[in-house]
């Protein structure tokens, strides 16, 4: 009886000796993780959070801080540069894509190279240009783009491209001027735009991944023509003046895309993009297009799907869509980019950047040829792991080395890539430095090189309306969120 | 790789990185050229040196006087900031490799997720409002704690894979040889991922030398300025020189090419090694 107390007693003890030194173990470590956790809650998410609160304020320091609801969002939605900074970082977010190609190649050229020593030579290469102070790199870019003396315009002229852009300022404006006709009789009544083209392209690649063709699906298409319908109601109503019309939008939409999400799993995510993007196409007047191009790609999808199966309807479809996308990019490259003569080249000194014509094309030409030297080393550790055997495989099946890019080594660094793929979108939407640095505070001629985050500088510490500039870094990082959740979802990874 | 070597394939190979290589070593080849110019010579003559005797020397002079006063501040920047991220990064990463804990994947979560919750330049604007708050405008610790705060994420990232990796056994032989978590992280953690460290901590050393926005924002006192921003503030000048700017500019990146040469070795194994896990 009393054996068994002590030993009650002594297991107990033991339980809290366990439980003490556990405790003291926890304690430990959590002092351990302490200052990342309270430094990051501090000074990077009470900032971010802080952003988020102040956007519904008139702030404008010292003297002003008032609560003005969604005033500033408002203001935003209707602040023709906002749009005009966002078709840019659209633009760049192409380009940068399209960028991200020489660095792939010059990882897989690297990776290939028979010789060990030469790999390692040209190794260590890619490392010592990352001492270049960033500054040195905008300013000898920015130099090269002087007209007197620049680099570009030189070469330019040594090999007479500078005749062939000169020609070309003639030629363009003159095949828009032609286009012309086919823009006010078939495109605008139609589509309303070029841009709806482009978007229709996109519904009918989106509605070919549809896999089943059930019932279901018209429910599901009932689902997207209302939430293409949200806010067309939403203006006619008439409630877009209050605050509380635009909270119950905001409502509605959540509801919209959480009950989306539960009928449609997959590819769901891309519909509000569509919705948005169309939004953005159609604004000013032509919202009510925007359903029926939905169901124009709805008609495509029926009767594509009526006569085949997913297996070789689906890329039909991609087919048909990406046609369109192509047709609709043509016509925006030839009949609404270069519509008038920019008239610089004839003396063969174009000021790349002092032109409002000619700086987006020098923003795009920017940092030749592209390639981030830390991505290529990135990209070849990931290419360091494919193991020798698969190649072999490979080339027993008789692969071309060409083949191989695309079979094997693409495939098997796309953790790399989408990695880069979502710091590179993040980084497009952000930067401004360079813009800052390069055309000034204002974006250069025209306000042509605003971009989103620039315009948030100007107006924060130029303007002083520190509220409206926390807006619009909403509206931007609800924007990269997004992207980032498309990112994940569809760059595929197979391992 | 293959059994028969291409010499074709091998020359557009080398001859594409080669190419890329090139255009990378662009801007630091002409930050030297132009160094030795003035802005005349270099109006004439951009891309190559010219003859020695015509070189600008006094640019060099011109830079130091402008620089030598800031070096100071930037490398007490730089150097603390690197040092604080280092200290925190290994006591995080080593507690969340190494144990389980309630919270854990909380906290690791909360460190993961301000990578892909990025700061506008709106959080710029708030992070400068509450910087002012705290008194931290016009201080050079204003930089160093955001210098850390900024080369946490991506080494926590880095140095939490790198220390699961570490096998069990070797922490505790420390522990029964009576070592506290500090005792492991200094005999084993240190030792065994020492390449990957000094990649990061290069990276850490080089974001912070070479920012320039936040100081800019931050920094009133000509006294505190760090090099870059001393440099940006050249730029402005009314009659821009050149050949100063890049002389200062080179300047400033001496030291980092030191650090890249002695730790060029651990930096391309690192790199290698799985810095980028992904």
């Amino acid at each position: 009886m009393e054996t068994q107390q002590t030993s009650q007693q002594l297991n107990r003890a033991r339980q809290r000796a366990k439980l003490f030194q556990k405790s003291k173990l926890y304690l430990s470590l959590y002092l351990l993780v302490l200052p990342t956790t309270l430094s990051l809650l501090v000074f990077s998410y009470y900032p971010k959070i802080d952003v988020v609160i102040m956007s519904f304020f008139r702030w404008e320091p010292p003297s002003v801080e008032e609560y003005i609801g969604f005033g500033n969002f408002i203001r935003a939605f209707k602040d023709p540069q906002f749009w005009a900074s966002f078709k840019l970082v659209g633009i760049l977010l192409v380009a940068n894509l399209l960028k991200l190609w020489p660095g792939i190649l010059a990882a897989i050229a690297l990776h290939r190279l028979a010789s060990d020593k030469l790999r390692y030579f040209f190794q260590v290469c890619f490392v010592v240009p990352m001492i270049i102070p960033g500054m040195v790199f905008l300013l000898i870019w920015k130099s090269f783009y002087e007209p007197e003396f620049g680099l570009v315009n030189r070469f330019l002229n040594m090999t007479g491209l500078m005749n062939v852009l000169d020609w070309l300022d003639t030629a363009m404006p003159a095949i828009a001027e032609k286009l012309n006709p086919v823009f006010d009789g078939v495109v605008n009544p139609v589509f309303g735009g070029v841009g709806a083209i482009v978007l229709l392209g996109a519904i009918i690649i989106t509605l070919g991944f549809r896999k089943e063709r059930d019932p279901a699906r018209f429910g599901d298409f009932l689902w997207i023509l209302i939430g293409s319908l949200l806010i067309p109601v939403f203006g006619l109503t008439g409630l877009s003046g209050a605050a509380e019309g635009w909270i119950g939008l905001l409502v509605l939409a959540v509801v919209w895309m959480v009950f989306g999400s539960r009928r449609m799993p997959g590819t769901w995510v891309i519909w509000p993009f569509i919705i948005l993007a169309g939004t953005l196409v159609f604004w000013g007047g032509g919202l009510w297009r925007l359903p029926i191009i939905l169901l124009v790609g709805m008609a495509v999808f029926e009767w594509v799907r009526a006569k085949r199966d997913f297996f070789t309807g689906n890329p039909l479809m991609s087919y048909i869509g990406l046609g369109i996308i192509t047709v609709g990019s043509l016509l925006i490259i030839f009949g609404s980019i270069w519509t008038t003569p920019i008239e610089q080249f004839a003396d063969g000194k174009p000021a790349w950047l002092g032109n409002k014509d000619l700086v987006i094309p020098a923003i795009l030409f920017w940092g030749f040829p592209w390639v981030g030297t830390v991505g290529v080393l990135i990209y070849l550790s990931g290419l360091q792991n494919i193991s020798e055997d698969i190649y072999e495989a490979a080339r027993l099946d008789g692969v071309t080395p060409l083949g191989m890019i695309f079979r094997i080594e693409l495939p098997l660094i796309m953790t790399q890539v989408r990695i880069n793929i979502i710091f590179m979108t993040i980084n497009t939407l952000v930067a401004y430095e360079i813009f800052f640095i390069l055309l000034g505070v204002d974006g250069g001629p025209g306000n042509k090189g605003l971009v989103p985050g620039l315009y948030m500088f100007q107006s924060a510490f130029v303007d002083g309306q520190f509220g409206y500039a926390c807006a619009l870094g909403m509206v931007l990082f609800v924007i990269i969120l997004l992207l980032t959740i498309i990112n994940q979802k569809f760059v595929k990874v197979d391992k | 790789m293959a059994e028969k070597i291409n010499k074709f394939y091998e020359g557009v190979k080398v001859g594409y990185v080669g190419f890329v290589l090139f255009f990378a070593f662009v801007p630091l080849f002409i930050m030297v050229v132009v160094s030795f110019k003035s802005n005349d010579q270099f109006l004439q003559n951009p891309w190559f040196f010219d003859s020695p005797d015509t070189w600008k020397w006094e640019n060099w002079a011109v830079a130091w006087d402008t620089v030598n006063g800031y070096i100071a501040n930037s490398i007490f920047v730089s150097f603390t900031g690197t040092i604080v991220t280092l200290v925190i990064v290994l006591m995080c990463s080593y507690a969340i490799a190494r144990f389980n804990f309630p919270g854990k994947n909380i906290i690791f979560y909360l460190v993961m997720a301000t990578m892909f919750l990025p700061g506008t330049v709106a959080a710029l604007v708030t992070l400068f409002n509450l910087l002012m708050n705290l008194g931290l405008v016009n201080s050079l610790w204003a930089l160093v704690v955001m210098a850390s705060v900024g080369g946490q994420v991506a080494g926590v990232f880095i140095l939490r894979n790198f220390i699961e990796d570490i096998p069990k056994e070797l922490f505790e032989s420390t522990q029964i040889d009576g070592g506290g978590h500090f005792a492991q992280i200094r005999h084993i953690v240190l030792p065994l991922s020492a390449s990957i460290i000094s990649v990061t901590c290069i990276m850490d050393f080089l974001g912070s030398w070479n920012q320039v926005i936040l100081p800019l924002l931050l920094l009133r006192d000509d006294a505190l300025l760090t090099i870059p921003v001393g440099l940006f503030r050249l730029d402005g000048e009314y009659v821009k020189q050149y050949g100063e700017l890049m002389a200062g500019y080179a300047i400033s990146s001496v030291p980092l090419l030191v650090i890249f040469l002695f730790s060029m070795k651990f930096f391309v194994k690192g790199l290698a090694a799985g810095a980028v896990k992904g």
